[in-house]
């Protein structure tokens, strides 16, 4: 029996728990025959969105695409297609629009407990613990 | 790759949400040859002071009756579970005793069980869950 996940989202910010969750799904895909997605958010504060040198933070577009290039690499390696995808704007909030659109076809989604954000050690993220409120997928933190 | 889903814990309240995290249970056992673990836990109340020997009785006697339901359900897909009726006044702490006693790599639970607003949220439990657990946890919406 196989399971029905076809299309597993997996919100990567660089962090090692997001690495771990990468695993996670590549581990997930093996078993279903599935299609990983990779999402990379690129944090832009609510005033930079309408100014238009906002997003000429050349920094974090750079590590963006490292990020995710590494994932692919990761993925290839298990043999699983993993398709890249890249937006900017509030973390959660887009995660989690991400995740309701019905478009995009998600079936699960695959987060760290925490990402990069500090008071790293005791607690949930708050984008982990955003997307588990408002996300009407299945969700599977990794711990 | 090593087998991460060795053993995975269903706690179930006979919730409509807990049946659908055991299905799902039941289709990752199948996956990857896992084990499933039931739990149900029986709330110790504050409340009831004057009948609460009675009230556990039920408590009891319903948890017993969805464990029963649940691993007949697992038992049709081929899959033995084991199953364990609890007290406590704390059920997340109980769930996650349970899981480290009998070393759990994934809890499934639904994101709302029988608690007073089974609209909008997360449960309280399913909440509490993902921010104090050691392990994996998948909710299913």
């Amino acid at each position: 029996m196989v399971i029905k996940t076809k299309k597993i989202l997996v919100p990567l910010d660089g962090s090692k728990n997001s690495i771990r969750g990468l695993d996670m799904a590549i581990h997930l895909a093996r078993q279903s025959q599935g299609v990983i997605v990779a999402l990379s958010i690129k944090s832009v504060p609510g005033i930079y969105a309408i100014h238009p040198l906002g997003f000429l933070d050349f920094n974090t577009s750079k590590e963006m695409k490292k990020t995710l290039d590494d994932a692919k690499l990761r993925a290839a390696k298990k043999g699983i297609k993993l398709i890249s995808k890249s937006l900017s704007g509030d973390p959660g909030y887009d995660i989690a629009r991400f995740v309701n659109n019905k478009r995009n076809g998600i079936d699960l989604v695959v987060i760290g407990a925490r990402g990069r954000s500090s008071a790293k050690e005791l607690f949930l993220g708050s984008v982990s613990n955003y997307v588990l409120h408002k996300s009407k997928k299945p969700v599977l933190v990794v711990k | 790759m090593t087998n991460n889903f060795k053993t995975i814990l269903v706690p179930v309240d006979g919730s409509r949400c807990s049946k659908k995290a055991l299905q799902r249970a039941i289709e990752i056992a199948h996956a990857f040859d896992s084990k499933i673990i039931l739990l149900y836990v029986a709330e110790k109340s504050s409340i009831n002071l004057l009948d609460r020997k009675e009230y556990m009785g039920m408590l009891r006697k319903f948890g017993k009756k969805t464990l029963d339901d649940a691993k007949l359900r697992a038992a049709k897909k081929g899959i033995t579970a084991k199953s364990f009726l609890k007290e406590g006044r704390n059920i997340v702490s109980e769930i996650e005793k349970i899981a480290k006693s009998e070393k759990c790599d994934l809890v499934i639970v639904g994101n709302k069980g029988l608690g007073a607003i089974t609209g909008f949220f997360l449960g309280s439990v399913s909440n509490k869950l993902a921010q104090h657990s050691n392990c994996s946890l998948l909710i299913i919406k």
